[in-house]
């Protein structure tokens, strides 16, 4: 589809883009380019049994940017008058000092891939619609067992276009649909009480909330509270870990994802920045960032420097392979932007971020992996994760589990934080499964100030050792 | 910002939002229109990396309509734009449940009398220049490289903020509340080389309302580039219980897992650990700390709240007793408690005598934690577990610096543990957290 007429829906002209772009290269800018993003989010909320509250945003505006080698200015504002539009190019142009260079002449736009087509976008789907599936999911989560004393719901979905243009007349154009239900419960049982949660997260249209899609969320909520009734957080020191298919991809973002953004490589400040091309894991280890997979969170047609997003390797057979880049660090190292220069909002300038992070299916029968280990513990599900790029140790934490003895799940276990270096860690995945699953929570990545929604995936994986955070044995 | 011409073109977009909701239906309303004008600065390795100025205008609404509630937010402020906005809202809105609990609050929660001056606005802001913003950040990058030890710098990025804001919040019954604050903020990042490798990096920010009142940049930079190359040579430990002393900085984490499960949101919802403790003894009793919203410069000062309540000291814990919650309006109705305030905004905390390097020399077997790292809480159950790092100490010195290490239990049993509060307040975030010790505390490493 032409990226042309999408102008007007922003309330913007293709000369009012070229007039910024030309404000922008003024002042000796080696390249601009122009954001334009407006975003509808709406959120409908149930709690004590009623959709009684609800929040909505709109959320326009346009960023300008100006880069001149890895130094970057920018500008933006939410009031598209040309005056405005104007201002924030000066703004950005002041990076650079030097000579005028031209604007673009003619604007230019190339066919997208189509990876999260919607069959009921959020835009034609009344809040009455929306109702049924907070009062089912909540009528699910009470029926499903007497010990339930408390349930709420959360249903947010969100219409994104992004128009971007680069100083050579580039234009790409994307609608970026949004959706993420998310269920709380809390449950009571010989005076104790219990509380967790679990979310389904997708780019899509309203189509997504399937009857099994909304049981499922409905049926882990409960059972991710219940079983904390029987579970203690485990003992304290470096044991074997098994990481079960899906979430667990969770690891792989904060031990490696992070560090192989190009932004910190070219800095020098990452632990993986002189290991391209070295064997960093076993050679049954390869890890992608993948923007494809249809409908993921993760997913994306085209980054928010309007470069073509692919499937990146970083990982392949143990050897590392490949960086995310955005445009600047791909021109630093010479090699084609890989799609991953995102941005949190018009408000804030691109840099590298993951996508959907996970590691392909390997040769092991996940059972024969749980059996291998005679002490340790099976991580199930997962609330945040985080990790120092430079000295490269990482965290995440488990909200779920079960102890491993004797090669079998024995006892549930809870809301332990799991620590280690990233590099080591990799040396120590040892037994890769053959059911790799991408995980379909609303997964978000905190950067630098901005938030960017992320997807993960894994199959079931052994870490020969690492430190888990729980207490004293 | 320096005019009032802006303020007063904010406050009558807000009136105008007001008169809108109201004639679309709405029985009440609450607005609050805002502009915020905002620079960055991040200089790396001899010059300006990034460069970022704006000024962005946001127009929030609260909408009360035939018993039902919800609050929106726009950018696009065209009057045309506005009115259809407010229209789709109102519409939304009416397709809710009822919640009797949900309407503004009652004038006598308002603020009462002249406000004080808090000193929150520094009215030389505007006047900052880019040369001035420049200096500093070169000023924090030759003071980190100048250090002993300094050949093992491999990146020194520094960032120099600063960011006016004004703000009007009005109530549809009469409330009217004006907000203007700056804040002006320094930070270096340092990051080593480890003989083994790795590449530490370590930081220090500070904060403050008044650019005057700033830390020379050149102590700012200085002191990132000593914590950074102090971070060199670190290993895991042993998994041992051990006394924990948790300095100004990193404290802050410590209060905020406890600031958690202290909201009536959280209570309501049985999702706090602390229900049915209040007046009660959760902590030793040198947890004493109050919720102070008066303090002069403070970070998190305000004369009201995102209510509109007016601000008022909360004591919190005294001598280890819990005393009161964050209790909003709207829960307060629910649980049928009086209302205090939803937000927390400074915390002001009795003090012991002694700064966390006094207190570090009484601990003969411990750990020194000067930054947390991942990790998570437990409102419910108070269960907690949180990634650590710092020094070991022994016989009152400290030691080796320790990495990739971990802090688990119950609050119910570590805020009983608290063994001596510092004397030293970390003024760069509105929590203000002194050095907290802890005795027995389950560190897990190798």
């Amino acid at each position: 589809m032409s990226g042309f007429a999408h102008f007007a829906s922003f309330g913007v002209t293709p000369d009012l883009v070229r007039a910024a772009l030309h404000e922008a290269l003024c002042h000796g800018g080696e390249s601009a380019d122009v954001f334009v993003q407006s975003r509808v989010n709406t959120t409908l909320a149930l709690e004590d049994g009623e959709v009684n509250r609800a929040y909505a945003s709109v959320d326009a505006g346009l960023g300008v940017r100006v880069v001149r080698g890895d130094q970057q200015g920018y500008g933006y504002t939410e009031d598209f008058s040309e005056q405005a539009v104007r201002r924030a190019a000066q703004t950005a142009a002041a990076i650079a000092e030097g000579p005028a260079r031209p604007g673009p002449v003619a604007l230019t736009s190339g066919p997208l891939p189509d990876r999260y087509r919607t069959l009921r976008p959020w835009e034609d789907v009344a809040a009455l619609d929306r109702l049924p599936v907070l009062r089912q999911l909540n009528a699910a989560v009470l029926a499903a067992d007497p010990r339930i004393v408390k349930c709420s719901v959360t249903f947010r979905d969100e219409s994104s276009t992004v128009l971007i243009v680069d100083g050579q007349g580039r234009v790409a154009f994307d609608r970026q649909p949004m959706t993420v239900v998310g269920v709380t419960c809390v449950a009571e049982h010989s005076g104790r009480r219990e509380s967790n949660s679990a979310n389904v997260a997708g780019r899509a249209g309203f189509e997504f909330y399937t009857p099994d899609r909304l049981e499922r969320v409905a049926r882990q909520a409960v059972e991710r509270t219940l079983i904390l009734f029987d579970a203690a957080q485990p003992p304290a020191g470096e044991m074997p870990v098994v990481l079960g298919a899906g979430s667990s991809g969770i690891l792989l973002h904060e031990a490696i994802g992070h560090g192989l953004e190009a932004d910190f490589n070219r800095k020098n400040i990452s632990i993986y920045s002189d290991k391209m091309g070295k064997a960093i894991a076993q050679p049954l280890v390869t890890i992608v960032d993948d923007a494809t997979l249809a409908g993921a969170r993760g997913s994306i047609n085209v980054d928010d420097e309007g470069n073509a997003a692919g499937r990146t390797v970083l990982v392949d057979r143990g050897v590392l392979v490949g960086y995310l880049h955005d445009g600047i660090s791909a021109r630093h190292y010479g090699v084609q932007p890989t799609g991953n220069g995102r941005r949190e909002s018009f408000r804030h300038l691109p840099m590298p971020r993951m996508r959907a992070t996970y590691m392909e299916a390997g040769p092991h029968d996940p059972a024969e992996i749980i059996a291998s280990v005679a002490r340790g513990i099976y991580c199930e599900t997962f609330a945040n994760g985080q990790v120092q790029i430079g000295a490269g140790d990482f965290t995440f934490f488990v909200k779920n589990g079960w102890l491993i003895e004797g090669g079998k799940l024995t006892r549930p276990i809870k809301d332990v934080n799991l620590i280690g270096n990233g590099p080591r860690v990799l040396e120590q995945v040892d037994m890769v499964g053959t059911d790799l699953a991408i995980d379909e929570g609303g997964w978000t990545c905190g950067k630098d100030g901005q938030s960017v929604p992320v997807s993960q995936g894994m199959p079931t994986v052994r870490v020969r050792g690492m430190t888990v955070g729980g207490r004293a044995a | 910002m320096s005019s009032h011409g802006p303020d007063a073109a904010l406050r009558d977009l807000g009136e105008a939002a007001i008169a809108t909701a109201r004639a679309l239906g709405a029985q009440q309303v609450a607005v609050s229109a805002a502009l915020e004008r905002e620079t960055d600065v991040q200089w790396r390795d001899g010059g300006i990396e990034k460069l970022l100025q704006a000024t962005s205008r946001s127009l929030s609404l609260d909408l009360y309509v035939d018993g039902r509630y919800a609050s929106v937010a726009t950018s696009d402020l065209r009057p045309t734009a506005v009115q259809r906005f407010v229209a789709d809202a109102v519409a939304l809105t009416r397709t809710l449940a009822p919640d009797p609990c949900r309407r503004l609050p009652e004038p006598e929660l308002w603020p009462q009398g002249p406000a004080v001056d808090l000193g929150l606005e520094d009215p030389t802001c505007d006047a900052r220049t880019a040369r001035q913003r420049r200096d500093d950040a070169e000023a924090l990058e030759a003071a980190a490289r100048a250090v002993p030890g300094a050949a093992r710098i491999l990146a020194v990025t520094a960032t120099v903020s600063d960011s006016a804001h004004a703000s009007w919040r009005l109530h549809s019954d009469g409330f009217a509340g004006h907000r203007r604050s700056t804040a002006f903020w320094l930070a270096c990042e340092v990051s080593v080389q480890d003989p083994d490798g790795r590449r530490p990096e370590e930081s220090h920010a500070v904060a403050h309302r008044l650019q005057e009142r700033l830390p020379a940049a050149a102590a700012v930079g200085a002191l990132a580039a000593g914590r950074a190359l102090a971070r060199i040579g670190s290993r895991k430990g042993t998994s041992e219980v051990l006394t924990v002393v948790v300095d100004p900085r990193a404290a802050g984490r410590c209060v905020g897992i406890l600031l958690g499960a202290l909201s009536a949101a959280a209570l309501q919802q049985k999702r706090s650990f602390l229900d049915g403790r209040t007046g009660q003894v959760v902590g030793s009793p040198l947890l004493h700390v109050a919720d102070d919203p008066l303090v002069v410069h403070g970070l998190g000062s305000r004369h009201f709240d995102g209510e509109g309540l007016a601000a008022r000291r909360l004591p919190l814990f005294e001598a280890g007793v819990l005393r009161s919650w964050y209790v909003d309006t709207y829960y307060g109705r629910k649980l049928d408690l009086a209302p205090t305030t939803g937000r927390a905004s400074n915390l002001a905390w009795r003090l012991g005598t002694d700064d966390c390097t006094a207190l570090t020399r009484n601990v003969a077997e411990g750990v020194l934690v000067t930054s947390f790292l991942g990790g998570n809480a437990n409102a419910t159950t108070g269960d907690f577990s949180l990634g650590i790092q710092g020094f070991r100490i022994r016989a009152g010195a400290l030691a080796e610096p320790v990495a990739e290490m971990n802090v688990a239990g119950n609050q119910l049993e570590l805020w009983p543990r608290l063994a001596a509060v510092g004397s030293d307040p970390y003024p760069y975030s509105a929590l203000r957290t002194p050095t907290l010790v802890f005795d027995a505390v389950a560190v897990a490493g190798v």
